[in-house]
């Protein structure tokens, strides 16, 4: 450990030392910012291998006692902080920045310390309480070593947005934290819920800040745009309640109480062979739909491009680094724990959709864009293509290397947008062919510029490599993509080819060549704001690229859990057509199951009376 | 004294004698000409009234109707049981809001006459005797009680001719719609000989002969098409938009709220204990799939045409149409899951009165006089201007576009929950299909407030400062975030209304 703070002061003193020009705050933050991350890779390292097995053993002991409001103080405390700040004056800048900044600090630090606990199987965290029982609805939040990074990307990412955003955005502070605010509370609790009304309502709470962020602080389309993603995803998500409904209804006639509870709807299995059209399809997709929407997977993508270049900087950021991955968070969570048997069939069809229209004709698209705030709207179509491929294949490697490659486009798109934003406030355009050789005028945004790059096409070496690399190999093997596998892992890589044709040839033609354009020439180089929003950002793409075990290791276990639920599932349960079944006990692990709702023994005449009379009272 | 007729009756008699009091009041009043108008005094006494009538209801609830000696002596012309109660509570919520709004309102619109405040408590009076009405006569009595009084207060603007045209044209279809009803009753009377509602439902189902039958079908049709004009089904919604519209705001609120409220109440009623029987309940002989096409275009052409106004308020009226057709969705599950069904109902139409009286008195509150937030353009960069009353509009906007954690997405949730429960998988995906068509033209609302800036020239709403308004519209709001994020016990008082109606 003490090797790592020393060198933890000297990555600091190296980061202090790059700025050339910097002030002394500047080069303060950057050390600071630099020495931290070297901390956290020591803090992640695994301790030596032979007292691994002994820490594992100690911590399946310990995990019950891993605190259990921590997750309730990462909801509460953003939510608490947005509905604070209604109360604060609005004319105290100052005051207004620094309380949202304390906000994200807190909720930042309380994620960091989600990554104390060793994540071996099952939910940790958990925390159960009853919300309103005459429905079965809970409140029931835990956290897997999916959810955690997911997480942990929220706390991360959605500081660094606002803090862009305070550089560029001058009106109306007050409204932006809350916004900032409102939305990191509500995206933290969509990834914990484990209850579907909790999840729902999180879902849909998420929309309105992020409706007031591109509507209000957005550009020139701004209205339309906001509306399309509110319209398009709540379109999506409506019939997502239907099936929850209709899920809930099937609960209570097999088993005799309510609930929304995700454990307890697991064990639910729909009517239906995969194959027709049955309840089980239908909400299959109901669910899928939603997801699909906000992924965005074709024909479904329409309202990104606009929501991505209307957006602000900040709110690009937060949509492109966090929002896009509650749709492939929710396939692998939902879509695929409630209906494994219809993705199980869909898979290989899905497989060749996403292949051909996201990850091929999104890059496609993102060539042919003359905006460059567009061409990475579209590469983050083409980006979470590999996402989705990963999940359909449904192989240990490809799980991991989806859940890996959400974060690393969250990383490195969210890095993107704030470089586009860089040179959107100094020029008012993103036209391709505005710029040209800006390299010699602005060398320390080039350099950025291009390290982002590569982490986005995936050059070995940074983050994006690691991710790709799995999925592509997870889908060369699956047993989901049938004979498929080989061809569409051959049909990805060449989507691998295009990202980095279409990224380099766009760097190329901004930062290379003749200084032709006069109004570029007095562009002023990348300011220490602007550096120090990006560090962040630029150290995790090297950290993921250099050390990612550091993340596989604790995501290990949930994958290998949700895999073999899936695959198990798919097996044992042999498809009836005419009525619904549940999941015979056994194929479900005890660890997984921890907290499902039990049928309430007390008094169930009452319950029973409460909710539903008997049938056709009125009649006979 | 708990055997007390009065006993049994004293919701009503509270809200009656309180109505009584106040008109004795305002007529023996002397104000000295700067003085306040009356509004200043009747509002809030009119408030108290109402509130009294709701705590009394709350009382004979705690009580239990069935431990109450005297309701048997106003049976079945005033049946006293727990979905009266529930709904006494609803009506004297949604009158009381109103009186508080039009304290506000009435002054700054140079409106304020007295009269205001007693048409408001007969009309809510009325109102609950149509909730509990157990036989025709009384149902017809509440009825025209109700409806009396609403059409004066429609056309309170008396020198606009706006209100005027929304008074006579309310007048006009509501007796329509009366006579209709009157005319389905009287042919019920004649098949069956009685005018208890359930004497009649009994007498239907002991059978009755084909001929017989064909008659009563015919009653059936114009008792359900009086009954849809009362809650502004379409396409029985024509009058909806331009009396609400032409209305005074509290008035509107009050018809969007209490008089629906009471309209589905005695829909309620007459369908579960006159047409409960199993043919008049089938698919293919009764009333579920009529009230199910009504449900479909209630909701889906009050929806798109609430999106194509440049009017809020008729935005709103437009959306208190789709709303109905969100609860007519409840009425047909009614067939298959009475409780849960009705539960949803009673909750939805709770959740509504608090959403919609909310948003109207936000509506209110962002106009002064001859300053009136009427289009959008004149809420054009609001939420700069006035946040507080951008944030209450929207957070009731909100909660009727269904987005949680507000009390409008609860009592959806439990409307497709009864109805996906009672099979109608159909009805319950285009109900939130359109559900999705509402939220553009509430989140339009939000578009002006907060991401337009009013056009150079353009006449600008102006706040109003009221505390009778600020007072209603807290009340709505802290009823709007309880009912959204703790249902349970409005809940279970809902559900237990409900099984009172079998």
């Amino acid at each position: 450990m003490s090797s790592f703070a020393v060198l933890a002061i000297a990555a600091g003193l190296i980061a202090a030392a790059v700025p050339t020009r910097g002030s002394r705050t500047h080069r303060l933050s950057l050390a600071a910012i630099t020495a931290f991350v070297v901390l956290a890779i020591g803090w992640l390292w695994p301790e030596g291998a032979a007292t691994a097995p002994a820490a594992a053993k100690e911590a399946v002991e310990g995990a019950d006692t891993s605190p259990s409001i921590l997750l309730n103080l990462l909801i509460g405390v953003p939510i608490g902080g947005a509905i604070a700040l209604l109360f604060l004056p609005r004319q105290m800048l100052s005051l207004v920045r620094g309380f949202t900044y304390a906000i994200f600090a807190v909720t930042f630090l309380l994620s960091l310390w989600l990554l104390s606990v060793p994540m071996t199987d099952g939910w940790h965290f958990q925390y159960i309480a009853d919300w309103i029982p005459i429905a079965g609805i809970r409140y029931h939040v835990a956290l897997d070593g999916i959810s955690l990074w997911l997480v942990v990307l929220t706390t991360f990412t959605t500081p660094i947005a606002a803090f862009a955003s305070f550089g560029s955005i001058d009106k109306r502070i007050k409204e932006l934290c809350i916004a900032f605010l409102m939305l990191q509370g509500a995206m933290i609790g969509t990834f914990l819920a484990l209850d579907l009304f909790l999840f729902y309502v999180f879902w849909e709470l998420m929309l309105i800040p992020m409706f007031l962020l591109i509507g209000i602080w957005g550009g020139a389309e701004r209205r339309m745009a906001a509306m399309k993603f509110f319209i398009y995803t709540m379109a999506g998500s409506v019939l997502m309640l239907a099936a929850i409904l209709y899920l809930v209804w099937t609960h209570h006639e097999l088993n005799g109480f309510w609930t929304f509870d995700y454990l307890a709807l697991c064990q639910v299995v729909l009517p239906g062979v995969p194959g027709t059209i049955s309840p089980q399809a239908l909400c299959f997709w109901a669910f899928t739909l939603a997801f699909f929407i906000k992924v965005p997977v074709f024909p479904l993508h329409t309202w990104l491009p606009d929501a991505h270049v209307q957006a602000p900087t900040g709110g690009s950021v937060v949509l492109a680094a966090v929002m896009l991955k509650m749709g492939t968070y929710g396939y692998l969570r939902f879509s695929m724990g409630l209906f494994p048997a219809q993705a199980a069939h869909a898979a290989a069809t899905l497989a060749g959709l996403v292949i051909m229209f996201g990850i091929i004709w999104g890059a496609l698209c993102a060539w042919k864009q003359s905006d460059v705030k567009r061409l990475v709207a579209y590469s983050s179509v083409a980006h979470l293509g590999f996402v989705m491929l990963g999940l359909f294949g449904a192989t240990t490697s490809g799980i991991k290397g989806a859940v890996l490659q959400m974060i690393n486009h969250g990383i490195a798109t969210g890095a993107l947008f704030l470089l586009v934003g860089v040179i959107y406030d100094r020029r008012h355009t993103r036209e391709v062919s505005e710029f040209g050789g800006l390299a010699k005028v602005m060398p320390v945004y080039a350099t950025l510029f291009v390290i982002v790059t590569m982490a986005s096409i995936g050059v070995p070496g940074t983050n994006g490599f690691i991710g790709e690399f799995m999925v592509i190999a997870g889908t060369f093997v699956s047993e989901r993509l049938n004979q498929f596998g080989p061809i569409q892992a051959v049909a990805a890589a060449f989507g691998v080819i295009l990202a980095a044709v279409y990224m380099l040839g766009v760097v190329q033609k901004m930062f290379f060549g003749p200084l032709s354009n006069p109004k570029n020439k007095t562009l002023k180089d990348i300011s220490p704001r602007e550096t120090l929003a990006l560090a962040p950002l630029i150290l995790v793409i090297f950290l993921i690229g250099w050390f990612p075990q550091l993340m596989l290791d604790r995501m290990d276990a949930a994958v290998q859990t949700t895999r073999l639920r899936f695959v198990n599932t798919v097996l044992e349960v042999s498809p009836n057509p005419k009525a619904a079944q549940a999941v015979p006990p056994g194929v479900f692990s005890e660890s997984f199951l921890k907290g499902a709702p039990k049928k309430p023994s007390a008094d169930p005449k009452k319950k029973k009376v409460a909710m539903r009379p008997t049938k056709r009272g009125g009649a006979k | 004294m708990s055997d007390s007729v009065f006993f049994a009756i004293a919701p009503l008699l509270v809200v009656s004698l309180g109505g009584l009091l106040l008109m004795m009041t305002e007529v023996f009043a002397t104000r000295r000409a700067d003085a306040d108008g009356p509004s200043s005094d009747l509002a809030m006494g009119t408030f108290i009234t109402m509130l009294a009538g709701a705590i009394t209801a709350f009382a004979l609830w705690l009580v239990g109707p069935d431990n109450l000696a005297g309701a048997k002596a106003v049976a079945p012309y005033l049946l006293v049981d727990r979905f009266t109660l529930f709904f006494d509570m609803v009506l004297c919520l949604g009158g009381g809001i109103a009186a508080l709004l039009a304290g506000g309102y009435l002054p700054e619109h140079k409106l304020d006459r007295g009269e205001f405040y007693p048409l408001l408590i007969f009309s809510t009076a009325g109102a609950m005797v149509l909730a509990s009405a157990g036989d025709l006569l009384s149902l017809f009595i509440g009825l025209e009680t109700m409806s009396l009084g609403v059409y004066a207060m429609v056309g309170f603007r008396r020198g606009s001719m706006r209100s005027t045209e929304a008074a006579i044209k309310y007048f006009l279809l509501g007796s329509f719609a009366a006579a209709l009803l009157m005319y389905g009753g009287a042919l019920l009377y004649g098949v069956t000989g009685k005018t208890a509602l359930a004497g009649i439902g009994a007498a239907i189902r002991a059978g009755v002969s084909s001929t017989d039958w064909g008659i009563l079908l015919l009653s059936m049709v114009l008792i359900l098409a009086g009954l849809a004009f009362k809650v502004s089904a379409v396409p029985f919604h024509m009058w909806t938009p331009d009396a609400y519209e032409g209305a005074p705001t509290p008035a509107t609120s009050f018809m969007a709220v209490a008089v629906k409220s009471a309209a589905f109440a005695m829909m309620l009623r007459v369908l579960i204990s006159v047409f409960g029987d199993p043919l008049s309940t089938s698919w293919g002989t009764g009333w579920p799939p009529v009230v199910a096409l009504l449900a479909v275009l209630t909701m889906t052409v009050a929806n798109l045409v609430a999106g194509r106004q440049s009017s809020v308020k008729r935005m709103l009226a437009y959306s208190s149409v789709a709303h109905a057709g969100y609860v007519l969705v409840g009425v047909v599950a009614l067939v298959e899951e009475p409780g849960t069904a009705q539960g949803s109902i009673m909750f939805y139409l709770l959740s509504y009165t608090v959403s919609t009286a909310g948003a109207f008195g936000a509506l209110i509150l962002c106009g002064s006089r001859g300053k009136e937030a009427v289009s959008y353009e004149d809420l054009a960069g609001l939420g700069k201007r006035h946040p507080a009353v951008a944030l209450i509009f929207s957070f009731f906007l909100l909660s009727l576009a269904g987005m949680p954690p507000t009390a409008g997405f609860f009592g959806k949730l439990y409307i497709v929950s009864s109805s996906i429960g009672a099979g109608l998988h159909t009805l319950a995906v285009l109900l939130v299909l359109n559900s999705v068509l509402a939220a553009y033209y509430y989140l339009r609302v939000m578009e002006y407030m907060y991401m337009r800036e009013p056009a150079a020239g353009a006449p600008i709403a102006v706040p109003m400062r009221s505390g009778y308004v600020r007072a209603a519209l807290a009340i709505c709001a802290v009823a709007v975030l309880v009912l959204g994020l703790w249902p349970t016990s409005s809940l279970s008082m809902a559900i237990d209304a409900a099984l009172a109606l079998r």
